[in-house]
């Protein structure tokens, strides 16, 4: 994941001292390490991950090859050059147009034969190509070897042998690089005849400027792809008349289409190479890795494992630990006992009068201050929680865990319209809905999309606002085996609006159906600094995020007592809260959850601690806020994914829900004399 | 069954199926007399009805024999290119005549030993047969679709059949190819195969449109 794209003052490091010149794209299928080159090469974070489809966009810095310096880019994975997700569309483009100096394709050497079928489409485009050979340990490991010299040759471009996890290979690859790699000439692989006369006509008609060969260009054109099409359109102009009536001419009556035999016969060539140059030296050996990842597949390990892996990660580790004890360190000790008060304290010494002295005491201290109110909620609350999250999220993401996870998720999901793959959006968004709604981008169709940016924002909470709702749930007495039955409560009512809103919105959405397909990659033990760096990075992010945010909400409830704008606000506020059998007071914390839901949150932690709210008044006023709007920057990034129209109608229906079920809930409880 | 066509007869009604049943006499299969009589012998077994102006249109119990022919030609093909790794215009030669010696019980036998396949080798469907509508499953098979295999079952891909350019596109493009050594490891809660030395999670929709040779069961 490339957290920075969206970030703005992150991505101005990376050293403006020398102007780029050239263009370096690295490519290749998903989860071959890719990221892992570009950190290597550039020096800058970009997210490593062991599951397939974690970079999303085109991340891109500066990197020094020799005493050149240039501008390296990290593309998302692609199968093939006819692509078919958004994601994979942003690197070809990148290919088709901006004539890079070297393209980096990255292979893992254990599954040769399958990679090269991308490194011919890229050789025929007459792109200057490297390949980077990665993962040879792991091709060790079961007892594979490969003769790098006869893979050059076959090939015809620089083949550079590497582990880019180790750094092996790095100083081989940027000789490579700056030698300026060859474009190779002449047909890697013949097509039949047929198909070669197509393509010779269709070159014969191709005058226009393209950044790609024009064999290259021919084979897109003749294999139906649309936006070759386009750019062939644009380069043509007049001529491009002719050039469609030929292809319409040529596209098959019947049988077999063009792309199925082009890439047939290239699977053959990959054969024929990868089994001239792989040895196997030894049988593989089962690795503990290995026989783990089997049982994983088996739904009888996999759902309890799921289970016990949600309920340690989440409920344990992020809910009673994070939010619980290191909160309350935090909080209570840190900020309630020792910083507040001195600075409180201060504040009254410095500015003892009323009139402006008192506004300038409470823009600081007071129960709304800057420091009392944004900097105690982002430090004391916000930060040990999502510090948390991001620590047990990385840990599992580097484990190669999730796609096992949405394998054994797929056929339930497929219920509410979704596919296994819905899973990597739906957990990173318990850590950050923003970056979660970014990643609805591995899904494949728009529906997908819609249904899970839909519960992004009415159904999982981010980290920082679950953090502080558990906590509040679990600290209450009364538990049902174990787990405090006001959790229990709200998780039952939530996950019952998941399936309500999945399934409804499923069904009045039309469309594709979704398929799922997804790469198993290994099972690897994560490392532990990348684990750190990793989290680390992501935690600076979202504190970056948050503190502005909620030092501007300070601001603006300070401004708006003294306009009394503020009292209006919680006055409108009012009736919605008191039909939720709420207090008056906790209007409060929803008028604080306009601004960031785990604002609100902390403003309903505050209240709680002052003993304002019994068991049914917690459950129902986490419930509503679980399902109050999406925050400011969640909200800004679905207007960017899907529109303006979709996200207010999104941000609409979840304040009317929110306060329909909450009210709901509270006369069910109260009829039932419910004790939680 | 009525007494057996012969083999231009056969052509001459294949050829009427796929003229959407009309056609103008004598246009093809035989020569001269001969294809006269060959159309003359499917009007007199209430094949084919002529109409005043000359075309010759196929009546259902026509259509209903033509579609058999039809179906054993595509299955000869498969069987030809699937199991005896015949290759280009000889395996449709050799299906032309293979056809015609085909009777409906080895033409189920065939059909079963395939997995009752859905299309031919060059992608156009093969009308189901009585066998594949009862789906046999019982039976060990040649080539079977990768849904249907047991866990642990293992073989080379022998094709994919699928009319979503999409699904075809996205299995091509990730390396589940024909000719690809292919092993069943799960079938719940997904489909999961193992390919090369790359495991894959799939849905039934896409296990649905590959189709394996077996090699051997553990």
């Amino acid at each position: 994941m490339n957290w920075k794209r969206f970030i703005p003052w992150a991505d101005r490091r990376g050293g403006k001292d020398a102007p780029a010149s050239g263009l370096v794209a690295i490519v290749g299928n998903p989860n071959v390490g890719k990221s892992v080159l570009f950190n290597n090469l550039t020096g800058r974070y970009a997210t490593v991950s062991n599951y397939p489809g974690t970079t999303v966009e085109i991340s891109s810095g500066l990197a020094k090859f020799g005493d050149r310096t240039m501008t390296v880019a990290d593309t998302p994975g692609m199968y093939s050059l006819l692509s078919i997700t958004d994601e994979e569309r942003v690197g070809r483009r990148m290919l088709l147009a901006e004539k890079p100096v070297a393209v980096i394709h990255v292979i893992d050497a254990k599954n040769m034969e399958r990679m090269l079928q991308l490194t011919v489409p890229l050789i025929e485009m007459g792109l200057p190509v490297v390949v980077a050979l990665n993962m040879m340990d792991e091709a060790k490991d079961i007892g594979l070897a490969v003769d790098v010299g006869a893979l050059r040759e076959a090939l015809g471009v620089e083949v550079v042998p590497s582990v880019f996890t180790a750094k092996k290979g790095m100083k081989e690859l940027r000789r490579a690089v700056l030698a300026g790699p060859k474009v190779r000439t002449g047909r890697p692989v013949p097509y039949p005849r047929d198909v070669e006369e197509a393509l010779g006509r269709i070159e014969a008609l191709l005058h226009g400027r393209y950044a790609v060969s024009k064999r290259g260009m021919a084979l897109l054109l003749l294999e139906g792809d649309a936006e070759a099409r386009e750019m062939a359109a644009t380069a043509e102009g007049a001529r491009f008349a002719e050039l469609a009536a030929v292809l319409e001419e040529l596209r098959p009556a019947s049988g077999r289409s063009v792309a199925y035999r082009v890439t047939m016969e290239r699977q053959r060539f990959a054969h024929e190479v990868s089994s001239r140059v792989l040895k196997r030296v030894e049988g593989p050996s089962r690795r503990v890795s290995e026989t783990l990842g089997r049982a994983l597949i088996n739904p009888w390990v996999g759902v309890p494992v799921a289970l016990a892996v949600l309920y340690v990660g989440l409920y344990k580790f992020v809910g009673q630990f994070g939010a619980g004890t290191l909160v309350d360190l935090f909080e209570r000790k840190l900020f309630g006992a020792f910083v507040n008060p001195h600075v409180n304290d201060f504040l009254g010494r410095a500015l003892p009068g009323g009139g402006w002295h008192y506004w300038a005491r409470e823009l600081f201290g007071g129960d709304y201050g800057v420091i009392t109110l944004a900097l105690t909620y982002a430090v004391a609350i916000v930060l040990p929680i999502v510090l948390c999250f991001f620590l047990f999220f990385s840990i599992l993401e580097d484990s190669g865990y999730f796609p096992r996870l949405a394998m054994t998720t797929d056929r339930a999901f497929k219920s509410v319209g979704l596919s296994g793959r819905a899973v990597i959006p739906l957990v990173l968004g318990l850590g950050c809905g923003t970056m979660a709604t970014l990643v609805t981008r591995v899904l494949e169709t728009k529906r997908e999309k819609i249904i899970v940016t839909m519960l992004l924002a009415l159904a999982i909470p981010c980290s920082a606002q679950y953090g502080v709702i558990a906590a509040l749930l679990t600290r209450r007495d009364v538990t049902w085996l174990g787990i405090s039955a006001a959790f229990v409560v709200w998780l039952f009512v939530i996950l019952a609006v998941f399936l309500v809103v999945g399934f409804t919105v499923n069904r009045i959405l039309g469309g594709e159906r979704p398929s799922f397909y997804m790469e198993l990659p290994p099972l690897r033990m994560p490392r532990l600094d990348n684990v750190i760096i990793k989290t680390w990075s992501r935690m600076k992010w979202y504190f970056m995020e948050v503190l502005p945010l909620f030092a501007l909400a300070s601001l603006i409830i300070w401004i708006g007592r003294i306009t009394r704008l503020f009292d209006a606000a919680i006055a409108v506020l009012q009736p919605a809260v008191h039909v939720m059998g709420l207090p008056a007071k906790s209007a409060e914390a929803f008028l604080y959850g306009f601004f960031r839901r785990d604002f609100g949150a902390a403003g309903l932690y505050t209240l709680d601690g002052r003993g304002l709210l019994d068991g049914v008044q917690v459950v129902v006023a986490c419930v509503a806020l679980t399902m109050f709007v999406p925050c400011i920057a969640q909200f800004l990034m679905m207007k960017k994914e899907q529109g303006l129209k979709m996200s207010l109608a999104v941000a609409g229906f979840s304040v009317v829900m929110a306060f329909a079920i909450g009210a709901g809930l509270n006369v069910l409880l109260r009829a039932t004399h419910a004790h939680l | 069954m009525t007494h057996p066509l012969g083999e231009e007869t056969e052509e001459l009604l294949h050829h009427l199926l796929s003229h959407e049943g009309r056609h103008k006499a004598g246009d093809c299969c035989g020569t001269g007399e001969r294809r006269g009589s060959n159309t003359a012998r499917l009007i007199a077994d209430g094949y084919a009805v002529l109409a005043p102006d000359g075309t010759v249109t196929l009546t259902p119990k026509g259509e209903e024999e033509a579609t058999l022919i039809v179906r054993r030609h595509r299955l000869a093909e498969r069987l030809l290119v699937d199991v005896l790794d015949l290759r280009g215009p000889e395996a449709h030669d050799q299906a032309c005549r293979f056809e015609h010696i085909l009777r409906p019980d080895v033409e189920e036998r065939i059909c079963t030993l395939l997995g009752h396949p859905r299309g031919c080798p060059h992608g156009a469907p093969i009308p189901p047969g009585r066998c594949c509508r009862e789906a046999a499953t019982e039976l060990r098979k040649v080539v079977g679709v990768a849904s249907a295999l047991e866990a642990d079952e293992a073989g080379t891909v022998a094709y994919i059949h699928t009319d979503d350019a999409r699904k075809m596109n996205k299995l091509l493009a990730t390396g589940i190819l024909p000719g690809q050594p292919i092993r069943l490891l799960r079938k719940f809660p997904s489909y999961v195969f193992q390919v090369g030395n790359t495991q894959y999670a799939v849905d039934r929709d896409i296990a649905d449109a590959i189709y394996v040779r077996l090699s051997e069961r553990k």
